[in-house]
């Protein structure tokens, strides 16, 4: 279980406390600057922050970076990248703290549709393209916990509700899995939804209980209405 | 010397002043060379990565300049000037305007701070060398020697300056190597790499400690070499592809390579020809060259 105590991030972020089961698959909604990307960075280590994240009993924080590498995958949203590397390497990254090339690799590939990709250098993919490689290696690790950045945002549709799918999959497999989300509606995809509001968490519950009209009106300042519209799904095959 | 005099000397048989000219005087300036060289290609693959930037270079940090400035200092006050003064207070120079620069930018110590950092101190370095060289300008000796330090050479280089880089230069890529599988996490970005296992605080200390080490002893036996650290690396991610594991040997091998090359025409071409200014003549086209590429 990961559990999360008093974390606060100077200004960002404060006094935050949740858990995360295994096979939990998480959402964060909120509006731009309400503590999204800063909560996953700061639990995974990456901010000075105070207060503890503890994973199995132990604190994070004691636990050496490559250990930690091999319990948490995060996936940030910056990627700007100034060196070539071929994607394959990229992804092969993901096993830094294992020491290994292994099957994990391939698969992570395969899992996010970019083995054809293999050879081509990173510098020259999409924008869309360029962030399922970021998130292959990120799955590579076969850590555990998987903090994700927005890893939507910029992904087609159909890439999209893989990602989706894919986070699904791997919570079902006894993963946690933490994920903020830019678009509201995504949310129906995962079990549970936390909505951040200035640096606090407003509200922990289903999607059907947390997105109803005068939340949406509050955190997020617009009107919601519920109508059926179009909603794209993968195909059942 | 023709290829015969030149194998009689090295088996021991020719004459006395063919086994001089290779033993004391071509010998040491080569390995001096492959030293100097390795090192500054070494460098630059460092200074690269740590700075996320193919364009960083090892004068990038004032680390060159001082190692200059100290020389300079050392050669207009010192009373007597032994061997190593002037290569001890370019390595004095050097590791102290590294330790000023991660001191400006110790807040923090991103990237972007610490070559800010470095174009504050490479002004005032400059600054402070170009007032030594106009206000011994008036004595034609100290002038002249000043000048010839700040063009970087490997000329009449003895086995003492061997011994004084070459074992430095050699531990430093030892300790260099095995860090380029972490150093490929950290092009792409730091808290990928620390979330994947690196210690970034760590690593980062490690490669500018080593990468100043290397400049440091290369400027101290060579002088102010410049262009090599830029144009070696690139040259072999063009050929390669920026795999530090490979980039970093290969840049080693590259620079001694290219340092050898460009100190051959200045055998002949007379006093003008300086190691400094022929690398320089090289890399600054090629750095432009290299601007330009990366607009389009």
């Amino acid at each position: 279980m990961l559990a999360v105590t008093g974390l606060s991030v100077e200004s960002r972020l404060s006094n935050v406390s949740l858990e995360i089961l295994p096979g939990e698959c998480v959402g964060i909604l909120g509006p731009n600057g309400a503590g999204k990307s800063t909560l996953l960075k700061a639990m995974s280590g990456l901010l000075k922050a105070t207060g503890n994240v503890i994973w199995q009993g132990r604190i994070l924080d004691h636990i050496p970076f490559i250990e930690r590498g091999r319990i948490l995958a995060w996936l940030g949203q910056e990627s700007a990248v100034e060196f070539a590397f071929p994607v394959r390497d990229v992804v092969a990254q993901g096993r830094f703290a294992h020491n290994d090339d292994g099957q994990l690799v391939d698969e992570a590939m395969d899992a996010l549709d970019i083995v054809h990709l293999a050879k081509r250098p990173v510098t020259e993919l999409s924008g869309g393209e360029r962030r399922r490689v970021f998130l292959a290696r990120a799955l590579a690790t076969g850590a555990p916990l998987q903090l994700w950045d927005e890893p939507a945002s910029s992904l087609d549709v159909r890439h999209a509700l893989e990602v989706y799918a894919l986070a699904r999959r791997l919570a079902t497999n006894g993963s946690s899995i933490l994920v903020s989300l830019h678009d509201i509606r995504a949310a129906y995809r995962f079990d549970r939804i936390l909505v951040m509001d200035r640096g606090n968490i407003a509200i922990d519950g289903s999607p059907h209980e947390v997105l109803t009209a005068p939340l949406i009106r509050q955190v997020f300042r617009v009107e919601a209405h519920f109508m059926t519209s179009l909603v794209p799904e993968l195909p059942r095959d | 010397m023709s290829p015969s005099e030149l194998w009689g000397a090295i088996c021991g048989a020719g004459d006395d002043s063919s086994r001089i000219i290779f033993f004391d005087i071509r010998l040491p300036r080569t390995i001096v060379g492959i030293f100097v060289g390795a090192g500054l290609g070494a460098s630059g693959v460092v200074m690269q990565a740590f700075f996320r930037n193919p364009l960083a270079s090892p004068g990038l940090l004032g680390v060159s300049s001082g190692g200059a400035l100290g020389a300079v200092i050392a050669i207009v006050f010192a009373t007597s000037l032994g061997l190593f003064t002037i290569p001890f207070a370019s390595v004095l120079g050097a590791f102290m305007a590294t330790g000023a620069v991660m001191m400006l930018a110790r807040k923090g110590a991103s990237p972007e701070h610490l070559l800010l950092a470095g174009v504050a101190l490479n002004a005032l370095f400059g600054a402070a060398t170009s007032f030594l060289l106009s206000a011994s300008a008036t004595h034609t000796h100290l002038g002249a020697q000043i000048l010839f330090w700040l063009m970087g050479g490997i000329e009449n280089r003895t086995w003492e300056h061997v011994w004084m880089a070459a074992p430095g230069i050699l531990v430093a890529s030892v300790l260099l190597l095995p860090l380029g599988r972490p150093m490929n996490l950290l092009a792409l970005g730091d808290s990928g790499a620390q979330s994947l296992g690196v210690n970034v605080r760590r690593l980062r200390w490690q490669l500018i400690a080593l990468s100043t080490t290397l400049t440091a002893l290369a400027t101290a036996v060579g002088g102010v070499i410049g262009f090599v650290g830029l144009v070696v690396p690139h040259i072999f991610r063009l050929l390669d592809g920026p795999n530090h594991r490979r980039l970093l040997p290969l840049s080693m091998i590259g620079g001694a390579s290219l340092v050898l090359l460009c100190d051959l025409p200045t055998r002949f071409l007379g006093s003008g020809m300086r190691l400094g200014v022929l690398t320089s003549l090289v890399g600054g086209p090629f750095l432009l060259w290299l601007l330009r590429r990366r607009s389009c």
